[in-house]
């Protein structure tokens, strides 16, 4: 019973973990940019998320409109907090009326003439500021792209509500003119906020807009933001629930074990009741409430245990976020009423659906044959053909979801949860099998209590096949996360390898690791390429565009050699393309570009540039692991052809033959000092920090996969404990007739080692083959990567390892019992 | 004229506009600040209106950003060719923000340019522009009054003044002088599909309020504005209403005033006349009202002749009786809502009529301003403009 309801506890605690975690992640960017957006129905932007001001002047100065505002949003660090971040909305307070509503007295405390003054001056949330320590008054240091400011803080809002707190934190308020003295943008706004009328009245409010708009600047929904957001985690998301589902799925077997288990312990209870002129009926309700109060129980467990767990969980998810996304100012956590009524929903639903096959095998059964468990045993065996026909349909079936042409990711998860049911139900079969291989080996190796050991998984075979069944699952599941996220692993170092070949990288700190989109000041470019020792320097930039219109990554190149070295193609010419990259409108997009938006070589991408919309033409489809959002690359000359914009995010160093990186860095270093704080990395370093973020990222997937673990080692110790349990009276007998108590530990040792022994090397195959459909089914589908398969034998060692282990040590507690239980006592039971 | 509104709500009202309470439109915030309170803000470190001084022009046109309050205010009475009238007011306020940058400005007669990127400002201007259609222009004949305010920082070009050649803006409302001579001025404001787009010439010299333009409103030291007008504005030009354009013709008025600090504490607001009469003379009157509705000390006018002499009217002079009153559904405010308004030592003897009751301009500091017809004793007639503040 009480493993019964830890299994439960254990399924539901991890869905509703990972669903908590994600609406959390969720519901954090959504006051992230309900605070940024307000009330606004559209928006104009620029080329690059840049707009010139002059636009937003015009608007009101000839084009009268009023319900406009200038915003300019952006992220500073805090250097006395690492880590730490603040959105920055810069905004003008005598346009924003209509706009936002940070509900508080804020009217109360501010004085518009500092605000708006030349000073550096803005508001924080009384919440925020408390975090910070710092007072209304004091300054507050901030650093953007390297550069230290101070910020005078002039008051404090004092948010309403628990909601307006949250839409407030970590949000610094500032007048345009401070954003842009902050963020280096004269003359510039992130964006024109507008509120247009009614619907209906809209199309001819556009109309007359996109006439008076200049070249460059577009007029969008305010929603395609947050829609473009949604997008980019969408995959990422739905990957952390369908290893949540895996996780129960594990659970139900569990359950479905546990619940066996408790019928089988009362089977003469049953009979007695059913002898004593309780019906059928009665009997499947009996079962099935206690199946009810088990999975209320569990679940309730559950859910406590899912929120603790979940807490944890979002931290990560929130960092992954970060490190490959956009930064998530708000790290909210979310209660979401939604997530808890899933976890009811499956636990109960998954305890009942799963106790309906025990409560059916205590009631159909005629009330004679109710009280020998023989029976039983007898009819899995009969059903073992049509067990194995049921795992064969299950089987093609998923391989026929599998080559079913689409790119759903959920039919990818549900071929794979039909594969691992077909495997399941192949177990008995498979035991039965391996039993009778076995047998022989074990007789040599223990003799007669050996034999006994062996022929007992087949005795008991509708227990152990599903104490296998489970153990296999989990293992397979660690086998197939393990081979997957090796093998992204092996792949993404040889493309570093690849793609990184200059000495040194250089570029201003950035917020996402993954795009920086930060800018270096001139002054450092200038120094970096006149450096001795340096005898190539190669700049990158970072712009995001809005292609065939959608946001997209623009990564724009300088000339030179080093970016035909470093980049493989997957489609195009590798000997013509390079050429037409420099000279005509000719880009490349990475391989997770390509496959999301299905452009190939010889297609065009539309992209909204400052001089206006321009076609570009697909040269090559390059490999690329750096975004799963996919990037585009431009060369320079092409990009400050169609952009007013000549900063650059990054620069590469190549170091003189014999030249010492290490001297080289401190060198630069030097010449750098108090001018722009930079991030200066080795080849190494940078490769190593690449995949310390890869492995950040895959932390989720080890704790998920830690936890399938647990829940099927969980499993198996039910299982082994209904099986020895009940078969104290059969050891008794053996005890009575003069096995040992040490024999006893023998046999029982034996017997759990092989089933871990079997699960183990069951798992290899479905391990396998889960890892091959999360390779080249579903990463393909959710991130468009081809991945090379790498399958270490150590990971597969290690599962047969972990399986044993997980039954030897399931073992240790019936084989205690028993060999410590008076044979008198269970004997007197009759 | 007296339109020292409080520019501390103001503030407090864009303020909260701004950030916070823009579920509720921001009257309902400043109807709980109450004028004296208002007027009590801090305005240490400006100039001050202490004297009589020479006013200088075209300089004086433009804008005075050492003083913390000024105003250029135009307001007429018009009608087009079918006879339907109109009254409008379009009215641009600057209001210093702190006095520390006011130097700083000052070498920059357009104060446009910052130190920065060059939005920081300590300029706030603040505009309102009303149009009264009295008779139901492109309504299907139901009389309408139409307000809208704007606010904007006097840098960028969003709003500001300037003297040579005379233009004060804020977005696209603007008055905009020519050359050296201010006249003919262009005054043009755009919203929800109502506009005005006038052209202003005089037909009568300026007119310097109170003593050569100093005008004592209040006991204290500096209670004082300066002050000149144009009483009488030939005004032609167009009005579109939901995209229907009517040509008019008739007469504006022009004030510019500008101050530090003008009420004393015990008075809560002012009724304030234009009055423009048949035979060509004008009447400028203002009564300020101290606690409990007494007419205040500081009461004053100037009655305009024909060939644009003036007299100045004393509190004495002039004897103010309110006919009618009328309350706000949109305020609950009790304004007066007609007058008879004499003076008998020129024979004037007028009954003042508002041509709409419902005036009210629901902005960040509520009043009533509105076009009026006179009917006066001795075939006297005449249109004009009235303003009353600080009614609850």
């Amino acid at each position: 019973m009480f493993l019964s309801v830890l299994g439960v506890a254990l399924g539901v605690a991890v869905v509703v973990a990972i669903d908590l975690a994600n609406t959390s992640a969720t519901e954090a960017f959504r006051l992230s940019s309900e605070a940024v957006t307000g009330r606004a129905t559209h928006h104009i932007v620029g080329s690059r998320e840049l707009l010139d001001e002059r636009v937003y002047l015009d608007l009101r100065l000839e084009a009268g409109i009023k319900d406009a505002a200038p915003v300019i949003d952006g992220f500073v660090s805090i250097p006395s907090n690492p880590g730490r971040m603040l959105q920055v909305l810069g905004i003008d307070p005598l346009a924003e009326g209509p706009f936002r509503s940070f509900t508080g007295g804020v009217g109360s405390g501010l004085d518009l003439g500092r605000f708006i003054s030349s000073e550096q001056t803005g508001v924080l949330s009384a919440l925020t500021a408390q975090n910070l320590n710092i007072e209304a008054g004091d300054s507050l240091k901030v650093r953007f792209e390297g550069q230290e400011q101070s910020i005078t803080i002039i008051s404090l809002l004092e948010a309403e509500s628990e909601q307006s707190a949250r839409v407030l934190d970590n949000l610094l308020i500032v007048d345009i003119s401070t954003a842009q003295a902050l963020f280096g943008m004269a003359g510039q706004l992130s964006r024109i906020e507008l509120i247009l009328s009614e619907e209906s009245e809209q199309s001819a409010q556009i109309a007359a807009l996109n006439e008076f708009l200049p070249v460059g600047a577009v007029l969008e929904r305010s929603t395609t933001k947050s829609e473009t957001m949604a997008q980019m985690t969408r995959a990422f998301s739905l990957n952390l629930v369908a290893l949540s589902l895996l996780a129960l799925v594990v659970g139900m077997f569990l359950i479905y074990n546990t619940m066996t288990f408790s019928v089988v312990q009362r089977r003469p209870t049953i009979g007695r009741l059913r002898a004593l002129g309780v019906t059928q009926k009665e009997i499947f309700s009996l079962v099935m409430g206690e199946a009810l109060l088990i999975g209320v129980l569990g679940t309730g467990i559950g859910l406590l245990a899912g929120i603790a767990l979940g807490q944890g969980l979002v931290h990560l998810v929130t960092q992954s976020i970060n490190d490959l996304y956009y930064v998530l100012r708000v790290r909210t956590w979310d209660l979401s009423y939604w997530s808890l009524a899933k976890g009811v929903g499956l636990g109960v639903g998954a305890t009942l659906l799963a106790a309906i096959a025990p409560a059916r095998e205590a009631t159909s059964a005629p009330i004679s044959t109710v009280l020998q468990r023989s029976t039983e045993e007898s009819r899995v065996r009969e059903g073992l053909p049509r067990l194995a026909l049921a795992s064969l349909g299950l089987a093609v079936t998923a391989i026929l979801l599998l080559v079913l042409p689409g790119n759903s990711i959920a039919i990818s998860y549900l071929a794979l949860l039909l594969l691992i049911l077909a495997f399941a139900t192949a177990t008995p079969s498979m035991v039965v099998g391996m039993a009778r291989l076995a047998r022989p080996l074990m007789s040599a190796v223990g003799g007669v209590v050996g034999r006994m050991a062996a022929q007992g998984t087949i005795t008991a075979l509708s227990r152990t096949s599903i104490a296998i069944a489970s153990l296999m699952i989990a293992i397979s599941a660690t086998i197939g996360v393990g081979v997957m996220v090796n093998s992204f692993r092996s792949t993404v170092e040889v493309w570093l390898e690849y793609t990184l070949r200059a000495d040194i990288y250089v570029s201003p700190p950035g917020l996402v690791f993954r795009r920086n989109d930060a800018t270096l000041l001139p002054e450092i470019e200038a120094i970096l390429r006149s450096q001795d020792g340096v005898v190539g320097a190669y700049s990158v930039r970072t712009a995001s565009v809005k292609a065939n219109n959608e946001r997209a990554d623009l990564v724009v190149v300088g000339p030179g050699p080093q970016r035909k070295e470093g980049t493989r193609l997957k489609e195009g010419d590798p000997d013509r393309v390079w050429d037409r990259f420099g000279a005509e409108t000719t880009v490349l997009v990475s391989e997770p570009y390509s496959f999301r938006n299905d452009i190939h070589v010889g297609d065009t991408i539309t992209m909204g540039t400052d001089q206006g919309e321009q076609a570009f033409l697909v040269g090559a489809v390059y490999y690329d692991y750096g975004s799963d959002l996919g990037a585009i690359m431009m060369s320079r000359n092409t990009y400050e052809m169609y952009f007013m914009d000549r900063g650059v995010s990054g620069i590469s160093l190549y170091a003189a033959p014999g030249q010492d990186v290490d001297a080289l860095i401190e060198s630069i270093r030097g010449r750098l000092a108090g001018k722009q704080e930079v991030n200066m990395r080795s080849n190494r370093s940078l490769r190593e920090a690449s995949l310390d973020v890869f492995d950040r990222t895959f932390t989720v997937t080890i704790v998920l996969r830690l936890l399938a673990v647990f829940v099927a080692f969980i499993g198996v110790l039910s299982a082994l404990m209904a099986l020895q349990l009940e078969r104290a009276r059969e050891l008794s007998v053996m005890r009575a007739n003069g096995l040992t108590p040490r024999q006893v530990w023998k046999y029982v040792t034996m017997q759990t080692g092989l089933m871990g022994f079997m699960a183990g090397l069951m798992s290899i195959p479905l391990g396998l083959t889960l890892a091959y459909i999360l390779i080249h089914v579903i990463n393909k589908r959710s991130f468009g990567w081809t991945l090379q398969i790498d399958i270490t034998p150590a990971i597969l060692g290690q599962a047969v390892i972990l399986a044993v282990l997980a039954a030897l040590l399931a073992g240790i507690y019936p084989a205690w019992k028993m060999s410590r239980s008076n044979p008198a006592n269970a004997l007197r039971d009759e | 004229m007296n339109k020292t509104l409080s520019y501390i709500s103001i503030w407090a009202c864009i303020l909260i506009a701004g950030m916070g309470c823009s579920e509720q439109p921001v009257p309902t915030v400043q109807s709980s600040i109450d004028l004296n309170t208002a007027m009590s803000g801090d305005t240490t470190g400006y100039e001050r209106a202490i004297g009589v001084r020479d006013l200088t022009f075209p300089d004086d046109f433009g804008p005075h950003p050492s003083f913390k309050t000024e105003w250029w205010y135009f307001t007429g009475n018009v009608d087009d060719e079918e006879g339907r009238r109109f009254g409008y007011e379009l009215t641009l306020f600057r209001s210093a923000l702190s006095p520390d940058r006011v130097q700083e400005d000052l070498s920059d007669s357009s104060l446009l340019v910052g130190a920065d990127s060059g939005w920081s400002s300590s300029q706030l201007y603040m505009g309102h522009f009303s149009l009264a259609n009295v008779d139901g222009f492109a309504t299907n004949e139901d009389p309408a009054f139409y307000a809208f305010e704007r606010f904007g920082r006097g840098a960028k070009g969003l709003a500001g003044a300037q003297a040579t050649p005379f233009r004060v803006w804020l977005d696209h409302w603007s008055a905009d002088g020519s050359g050296d001579g201010l006249f003919p001025i262009r005054v043009r404001a755009e919203e929800d599909g109502i506009a005005i787009d006038f052209t202003l010439s005089s037909s009568k010299p300026i007119v310097l309020q109170g003593d050569k333009g100093f005008d004592q409103k209040g006991a204290g030291v500096g209670n004082a504005s300066y002050y000149y007008s144009f009483t009488r504005m030939n005004t032609e030009g167009t009005i579109r209403i939901n995209d229907q354009s009517t040509s008019v013709t008739g007469y504006s008025w022009k004030d510019h005033e500008w101050s530090t600090s003008a009420l004393d504490d015990n008075q809560e607001g002012w009724d304030w006349f234009a009055l423009q009469l048949s035979d060509n003379r004008e009447i400028m009157f203002y009564v300020i009202r101290e606690s409990g509705g007494s007419m205040g000390a500081f009461t004053n006018g100037t009655l305009v002749e024909a060939d644009g002499t003036t007299t100045s009217l004393k509190k004495e002079d002039v004897l103010l009786e309110v006919t009618d009153t009328w309350k706000s559904p949109h305020s609950g405010a009790t304004y007066p809502s007609g007058w008879v308004l004499q003076v008998p030592a020129y024979g004037i003897d007028l009954a003042i009529q508002p041509l709409l009751k419902d005036q009210e301009l629901n902005v960040s500091v509520r009043y009533w301003e509105g076009a009026v017809s006179i009917d006066g004793k001795n075939g006297l007639t005449g249109r004009g403009y009235v303003e009353l503040t600080g009614y609850r």
